[in-house]
């Protein structure tokens, strides 16, 4: 009986799961094609991975899928998979605010685990869902598609922005297009506060979309946010006050006394823009902490994140003249942490609600059998249920980099050769007055370069 | 419990029941409403006011009263925050004044097959040389249309509010005049259902 109980419960781990985050941790799954981008071969049975986008985490496999193809440099693929995930989410939208479906997902939720619940990203996510799909369509080549889901991805930046307009005075500042020291100073202090919540690197890249489109006063405007959130970074600093003298901003003067004055390029010179992503996401770690409630055992299982978070150097790009030193424009880890910690009071209520349900399953199963029998069987099994079948929420975008540089320089026109790192080299081209955009993503030990004039 | 049972046994008898689909004609100038997205009504509403517009202004009256001025469309730039087939617009809007008999139209986006096609013909040996057609005997546009589509879009909670605007302009090649101009604007407004699948 009680080999048969396992046996039952072994069946029910292994039946048809090996895809499913209910019972096989997310990011098991994803390891091995996150292993992959580090091999010749990126995309290999990337098919069975996005067979799971028609499946109940559509949305998240058909972002692994889009990035992982993005990464490996099939733009027209991994914008076929990017554009499910954007209906995902409007589905998502679209939902009624009491939807049936839902009810019934969290129902499940109840009595397996959180991982029953469709997956739905944090709002960082989103953004840089759209911020990818507008590389994907720069990258083909299409200038206007990018620019429509640059402005998708502002008007998301706005609602992210909204959303914390009430509690976060920084980003009050922000709103009214100050960028005061005092807050420069304060992020220095507290681990900068305001790029936990708020995605620079995404304000950076709809800027720099707009700069390429000739519409510096939206750059402007981007630009400006993005160093709200990153005060340090100096690339990010001279776009300003180049921009702000090109413009004849009033902020100009202020701008030129803090940073310098602009530097312009000559005639002949071309701009190299960098944009170097680096390593992935962490993963999310899972605590269980098994307690008896009258002689059943429970368990409790949360997600969390490694307390350190690993520090990631400054690139350095060699082969334009003097060594350049890439700085960092966001730390994706640091979003990725604070949307747990946002999303964690919803969890513990759920999993209050959890540990209920299943005790009072617990002893549905044993009164039935008459009190506290030892060695009753549907007891055992219903324990082991429980236990098995507690597991953290541990799914997250994980083909996504743990943290995004930037770097700008001017070049005179004609051939280079480009070194990140340790990387192999790369020849670039710089043509006067246009702009060569770099996009070099290091997944691990290997580095993809992509490139084009503009 | 019970009634935690009572919720599964409703979730999967409302999971598993959905309808059956089927397929039927409608009405290709009916309004359409599956979403707040640009759609068939919104282009058939621009199109029309566009045209309408034009057509009615004084000055093209006059214009096109005594010849068939020859006008060329610029692609209209899409400004919104979706992915809209703007050629299409054009296209609706260049019919209907084509189909009004007022005005001529020459293509761009079919110069590079005209091209080719004159170059087989003079240049491949293949065609009779008398019955040819020449290089450089085509007439020059004297007018540019050309626009742009853009929108707003706010989203609170369960209501979405998009706005579209759709500026034309009608340009004299020769003095760089406007000579007609005109916008429509579109507001969407929509708002979430609060029960449903």
């Amino acid at each position: 009986m009680k080999t048969c109980g396992l046996l039952l419960i072994l069946s029910l781990y292994l039946s048809g799961c090996a895809f499913n985050s209910v019972f096989v941790n997310y990011p098991s799954q994803i390891a091995p094609y996150k292993q992959q981008l580090n091999s010749d071969t990126p995309t290999a049975n990337i098919t069975d991975l996005a067979a799971n986008i028609s499946g109940n985490d559509g949305l998240l496999y058909a972002q692994e899928s889009g990035r992982i193809m993005q990464v490996s440099g099939n733009f027209t693929r991994s914008k076929t998979y990017y554009q499910q995930a954007i209906d995902a989410y409007q589905a998502f939208d679209d939902k009624a605010v009491v939807s049936a479906s839902e009810l019934g997902a969290g129902a499940s939720s109840l009595l397996l685990n959180d991982n029953a619940i469709p997956y739905r990203g944090p709002g960082y996510e989103r953004i840089m869902l759209h911020q990818y799909q507008a590389l994907n369509y720069l990258f083909s080549g299409d200038a206007q598609g990018a620019l429509v889901e640059i402005r998708r991805s502002n008007e998301l930046q706005s609602m992210e922005q909204a959303r914390y307009q009430e509690s976060q005075k920084s980003v009050q500042a922000m709103a009214n297009g100050t960028i005061d020291a005092q807050m420069a100073q304060l992020g220095k202090a507290a681990g900068n506060v305001t790029s936990s919540f708020l995605n620079a690197y995404s304000y950076y890249t709809t800027g720099l979309l707009h700069e390429l489109a000739n519409e510096p006063n939206d750059a402007f405007i981007d630009y400006r946010k993005a160093a709200q959130i990153t005060p340090d970074n100096v690339y990010l600093q001279q776009d300003l006050v180049r921009l702000a003298k090109q413009l004849n901003m009033p902020q100009y003067d202020e701008f030129k006394r803090r940073w310098g004055d602009a530097i312009l390029p000559t005639a002949e010179q071309g701009q190299v823009v960098f944009i170097i992503e680096r390593d992935f996401v962490p993963e999310k770690q899972s605590i269980t902490v098994p307690f008896p409630i009258n002689g059943n055992v429970q368990s409790a299982s949360l997600a969390t994140y490694q307390a350190q978070r690993q520090l990631v150097d400054n690139s350095q790009i060699q082969g334009l003249g003097a060594p350049l030193t890439a700085q960092t424009i966001a730390n994706i880890d640091a979003l990725a942490i604070n949307a747990l910690k946002e999303d964690l009071p919803a969890a513990l209520f759920r999993q209050a609600a959890r540990v209920y349900a299943k005790y009072q399953m617990n002893r549905s199963v044993q009164s039935s059998r008459g009190p506290n029998n030892p060695i009753d069987a549907g007891a055992l099994v219903m324990q082991l249920f429980n236990v098995i079948t507690e597991q953290a929420d541990r799914r997250s975008w994980l083909t996504l980099p743990r943290q995004a540089q930037i770097a700008r320089q001017f070049m005179a026109a004609g051939s280079y050769n480009v070194r990140l790192n340790n990387s192999q080299n790369v020849k670039i081209d710089v043509k006067s007055q246009r702009v060569t955009l770099i996009w070099a993503i290091e997944t691990g030990n290997r580095t993809r370069f992509y490139s084009i004039i503009i | 419990m019970k009634n935690l049972k009572l919720i599964f046994v409703l979730a999967a008898v409302m999971a598993l029941s959905a309808c059956q689909s089927r397929v039927e004609y409608g009405d290709a100038t009916e309004v359409e409403t599956v979403n707040e997205n640009f759609g068939s009504t919104d282009l058939q509403d621009i199109a029309a006011k566009m045209v309408d517009s034009m057509m009615a202004f004084p000055p093209v009256v006059v214009m096109t009263q005594s010849n068939r001025p020859i006008v060329f469309v610029d692609k209209i730039k899409n400004k919104t925050s979706e992915h809209i087939d703007t050629e299409s617009v054009t296209d609706t809007i260049s019919n209907k004044l084509l189909r009004s008999g007022k005005f001529r139209f020459i293509d761009m986006t079919k110069v590079d097959t005209v091209r080719k096609q004159l170059d087989y013909q003079n240049n491949a040996g293949m065609v009779d040389p008398t019955t040819a057609i020449k290089f450089g005997r085509q007439i020059g546009a004297q007018f540019m249309l050309y626009g742009n589509l853009s929108s707003i879009v706010k989203q609170d909670g369960s209501t979405k509010d998009v706005y579209y605007k759709m500026t034309m302009r009608l340009m004299d090649l020769e003095t760089g005049l406007i000579e007609w101009s005109d916008e429509k604007e579109i507001r969407k407004v929509k708002s979430k259902s609060f029960l449903g699948l």
